[in-house]
């Protein structure tokens, strides 16, 4: 009896020590990705704060279709091709007014409403820029399930790691696909086609 | 014989020495228009090298911009970040594209906004071939 109590307490010690193991070896979390959000679950209802200074809510894009990119306005390269990019191909799938274009800061700290209202005009064409308090802004990335992250530049600035995906978002604001910048033009614009007018 | 080897040896080190040079050419040199208050642009460009030696890209400097400097954007699980190169290697009879998304000169610390238009000169710094000096045209921020 006290042998089998023994053996049993041995093998519980052993449990524990292979869960230890596990824990400490086991592979640090990945960053969070669109991937792994139910699709279902992408989007919803948000509101921010327009170029004009004043509260802007998601059902001012219905009726139309949206493409939603995340980014800052003090972002050179990807930020400004991306808007570029889909301006481009909005006159393809059907002209300015075959959906929306929006961009969001993640850079709320220094992106004003001017900013960013300066940033969306840069395209000429319409594109709704849209930024808000740091927690407005941390609740919408939530909801599209956008990572962003401050990295420091040699002179003391920042430049701002996010996610570059474009969400597509039907007439309803019900999420359709992504788009990433790596897919070609001509899938592009068969995926924003879907959510054009 | 032995001479005909030293001799032959020496022609090939001789011709090896003509050819072991890179030959720098820039094309296609454009930024894209920023709006005010931004303090950052992006210039880009096409770097051959037709020469038959292996050349680098050191520096990069510009009046327009406080600290320009040369960035990679790369893409990872959706998150988009910039690397800051420290050089950038130009094989022999090699092309390097400068271009949006990829390799880019990041013009950090913009002193005036890039207008659609104008041009400015970039100085491009390389370990063999010294330094060329550009004109970078700027381009509407919708063209490409």
């Amino acid at each position: 009896m006290l042998v089998k109590l023994r053996f049993i307490l041995w093998a519980l010690v052993g449990v524990a020590a292979l869960a230890g193991i596990w824990i400490a070896l086991k592979p640090p979390a990945e960053l969070p990705s669109t991937a792994e959000m139910p699709l279902d679950t992408i989007g919803g209802p948000f509101t921010l704060t327009g170029s004009d200074g004043q509260s802007f809510n998601s059902a001012g894009l219905n009726g139309k279709g949206t493409a939603i990119f995340f980014g800052f306005t003090h972002c050179p390269d990807v930020c400004p091709t991306t808007l570029a990019r889909l301006s481009k191909l909005r006159k393809q799938a059907g002209g300015d007014d075959a959906f929306n274009i929006v961009f969001v800061s993640v850079d709320p700290e220094r992106d004003t409403p001017a900013d960013v209202g300066r940033y969306a005009e840069l395209f000429n064409t319409p594109v709704i820029g849209l930024t808000g308090s740091v927690a407005d802004i941390e609740r919408v990335k939530k909801q599209f399930g956008v990572y962003s992250a401050k990295a420091p530049l040699p002179n003391g600035d920042y430049s701002v790691d996010h996610t570059s995906t474009v969400f597509l978002m039907d007439r309803n604001g019900k999420f359709v696909a992504t788009l990433a910048p790596e897919e070609g033009e001509q899938v592009a614009l068969e995926k924003l086609k879907r959510i054009a007018a | 014989m032995r001479r005909t080897s030293i001799a032959f040896l020496a022609f090939a080190l001789a011709s090896c020495g003509e050819q072991a040079n890179p030959r720098i050419e820039i094309s296609d040199a454009w930024a894209r228009e920023t709006g005010a208050g931004q303090n950052t642009g992006a210039a880009y460009a096409t770097i051959e090298n037709t020469g038959g030696a292996d050349d680098e890209l050191l520096a990069v400097t510009t009046d327009r911009a406080t600290m320009p400097m040369l960035h990679s954007s790369e893409s990872v699980n959706g998150v988009s970040r910039m690397r800051m190169l420290q050089s950038l290697s130009l094989p022999a009879d090699g092309t390097v594209e400068l271009r949006p998304g990829g390799i880019h000169i990041m013009m950090e610390g913009l002193k005036s906004p890039l207008k659609a238009g104008e041009t400015f000169e970039v100085t491009f710094r390389f370990k063999q071939s010294g330094e060329l000096v550009v004109p970078v045209k700027v381009e509407a921020a919708g063209a490409r």
